[in-house]
């Protein structure tokens, strides 16, 4: 099954007389993971933005195929991007809720279903038995999350206080708990040691075959972007000047000039 | 090493001397005094000295504390930190015995009017502080209108009351419901804004209120302030001497001595159970995911939006919510004085308010009655030296500010935590 769970067309952003991204085309598949590559100014995270309605995009079309279901990414804004299309980001230095609990981050990440599930609060008020039984599920799914990467005896510490390369794994996975279609990842293993690394890759490889989550990656980190993408897609200067496999991208002699270099 | 300090010492409390000599000299040694008809100015130096002596020493003292306090870094016992750790063992104890002395603190020997009207005063204020709480310790709105609210409500109920007769109890939830719209339609001008934005336009808002109800002299009276506005009843029952015919009050329902004093305790458990009401509902409040979402917004926005929370709405139900406590309190408060006027709802109060609720520890519903204990008990006690009560407030900001930086009670609970469900 290899349909386009992503379909990205034309896409331009300009910030006043800066071209940002330059008519960029590509897709991403739904059991895949989708590299975007590039040198710093690129407008890698550009492309996040614009997909996650932080930005406007000036013009171009954004589509997500939600089981059959075309949704046109540009009609949403900010947060209903999240909430409506199932679009789920990181962000390239990390956004926790530094002074809540590690638990408490997970469940705000499950704030609309419980919300729903609360009536508005009126439920939740007086106690009611479905908005508990709807917590406790709450709860289990963030056990879930907190036991694959290792958490769960942290799970009422402050997310501020765990160490880097765990917050940067929280983060990823507080995204899961909004039941994404797309995972948009920026700069993931930034900061992350050889072993960290590793673990990442296999969380990500997890999150994509057992999830079935398209993941759209942003990474400078090599090791990570060439071991675990399906996909690459290469941008310079807003542009795409190289689209293919892990293995193709490493030998593209464009690529190699703009941003891999040579191994002299 | 020990005489290079006391040396650095000396030098530093001879500049906070002087200092405190070209502040105090003016503001306090020169004083006008009219002699025969004609204003002339009395130097009181000596007052001037004994300010700068106690400022200097002071200052001597504090450096000399605070390198002990860097040679004992390390081993961490100052006394908030003694006092906090305490509260938070015992929290649920002392609650429960905070509680229990609220509800027979009027029949203690000593509670006699004074200390009635001022129990009742301080309760108001731990009220406004929960109340507030909610938009600034949980949302993290910083709000320095919140005294238009408290005006909305008072001013709500005393016009519903005076024009339509209504009682208290119906009065309240519309009084309530008024300030709560208020806090909506100042929300909406102000999603956008964060941090010393959102403090410079809410001010300006508890400005406008003020004014309007100065001006719209047809509804409010403006300046003169609404009188006669009707005092509570107990389920129907005034409290009244002479009540009109054929009106049964409280004290022949209950066969009691007439006694001004029912009212007063009467209205004391008024607010103790408003504030008791908002406390439960703002404790419970927390633990729902409209809460955490408070305190998400609080803490990154933008991560937030990423999750799908809807900021706009998180944030008008954080003020709304807010608001109608300050709603309720002021409909209390315009039944408490049966008169009201635009100077009761002036910037200082709303100062007032936002300083319980920091130097609480921005959250700690705990903290909040401490602090308001402690900044109106002070203002009371320097009740008689007048204008002096204002520099022992600011005195009492200072003190928490360099003891306690993040509030009294800074440490903040989970709100759900992994084993207990709900």
């Amino acid at each position: 099954m290899s349909e386009k769970l992503l379909d990205v067309q034309n896409l331009t952003m300009k910030f006043g007389g800066l071209i940002a991204i330059d008519n960029l085309s590509f897709s991403a598949k739904k059991d895949h993971i989708t590299s975007i590559i590039g040198p710093n100014g690129a407008g890698k995270t550009t492309v996040f933005n614009c997909l996650t309605g932080f930005y406007k995009a000036t013009a171009g079309s954004m589509f997500l195929n939600k089981e059959n279901n075309k949704m046109d990414l540009k009609k949403f804004s900010d947060f209903k991007v999240a909430q409506k299309a199932g679009v789920a980001r990181t962000f390239q230095n990390i956004r926790l809720f530094p002074q809540m609990s590690v638990l408490e981050n997970m469940m705000v990440a499950q704030h609309n279903k419980l919300m729903t599930a609360s009536g508005f609060s009126i439920l939740g008020l007086i106690n009611s038995k479905s908005y508990l039984q709807k917590e406790k599920e709450a709860m289990e799914i963030s056990k879930y999350w907190l036991d694959i990467i290792g958490l769960t005896n942290r799970a009422d510490d402050n997310a501020g206080d765990l160490p880097y390369g765990d917050q940067r794994k929280l983060e990823i996975v507080r995204a899961m708990c909004i039941e994404p279609h797309l995972l948009c990842l920026d700069e993931p293993a930034a900061g992350l040691n050889a072993k960290e690394s590793a673990e990442l890759n296999k969380l990500l490889k997890f999150i994509k075959n057992d999830k079935k989550t398209g993941i759209l990656l942003i990474e400078h980190d090599m090791s990570v972007v060439m071991g675990i993408s399906d996909h690459v897609v290469v941008l310079n200067y807003g542009k795409k000047i190289f689209e293919g496999t892990a293995k193709e991208t490493k030998n593209s002699p464009e690529v190699i000039e703009a941003y891999l270099g040579t191994e002299d | 090493m020990g005489k290079d300090l006391i040396q650095k010492s000396l030098k530093d409390s001879l500049f906070t001397g002087i200092i405190a000599l070209a502040l105090f000299g003016p503001i306090v040694g020169l004083r006008t005094v009219a002699k025969n008809e004609v204003l002339v100015v009395e130097p009181k130096w000596f007052v001037v000295l004994l300010i700068v002596a106690f400022c200097a020493v002071g200052r001597f003292f504090i450096n000399i504390y605070s390198y002990k306090k860097e040679q004992r870094r390390g081993e961490p016992s100052s006394l908030g930190k003694v006092i906090s750790n305490f509260l938070d063992e015992k929290g649920a104890q002392i609650a429960i015995a905070a509680i229990a002395f609220s509800v027979i603190f009027p029949f203690m020997p000593f509670a006699d009017r004074y200390w009635m009207d001022i129990a009742i005063m301080m309760m108001t204020y731990i009220m406004l502080g929960w109340g507030l709480n909610i938009v600034i310790g949980l949302a993290g709105l910083l709000d320095l209108g919140y005294v238009a609210f408290y005006a909305v409500g008072a001013y709500s109920y005393a016009l519903f009351a005076i024009h339509f007769g209504w009682s208290f109890w119906i009065c309240l939830p519309i009084a309530g419901l008024f300030a709560g719209m208020f806090g909506i339609l100042l929300g909406f001008p102000v999603l956008r804004l964060r941090g010393d934005y959102l403090a410079i336009v809410t001010l300006a808002f508890g400005e406008m209120i003020r004014i309007l109800l100065l001006n719209w002299y047809e509804l409010t009276k403006g300046p003169d302030g609404l009188t006669g506005i009707p005092r509570p009843s107990f389920f129907g029952l005034p409290f009244k001497r002479y009540p009109d015919e054929g009106v049964e009050t409280f004290h022949t329902f209950f066969g009691l001595e007439y006694d001004p004093m029912q009212r007063i305790i009467f209205l004391y458990y008024l607010i103790l159970v408003l504030a008791l009401i908002t406390n439960a509902f703002t404790i419970k409040i927390r633990r729902l995911p409209v809460g955490r979402a408070w305190e998400a917004l609080r803490e990154d926005e933008i991560a937030c939006k990423s999750l799908g929370v809807n900021p706009r709405n998180t944030k008008l139900t954080a003020f709304a919510i807010g608001a109608m406590f300050g709603g309720f309190a002021g409909s209390f408060f315009a039944t408490r004085q049966a008169f009201i006027s635009p100077e009761s709802f002036t910037f200082i109060e709303s100062a007032i308010i936002v300083a319980i609720v920091v130097l609480g520890g921005m959250g700690s519903q705990t903290g909040v009655v401490l602090s308001t204990i402690f900044l109106i008990g002070l203002i009371e006690v320097f009740r008689d030296f007048e204008s002096y009560r204002m520099v022992a407030f600011g005195g009492a900001m200072v003190l928490i500010m360099i003891f306690r930086p993040r509030g009294i009670l800074a440490k903040r609970k989970p709100t759900i935590t992994m084993g207990k469900h709900g």
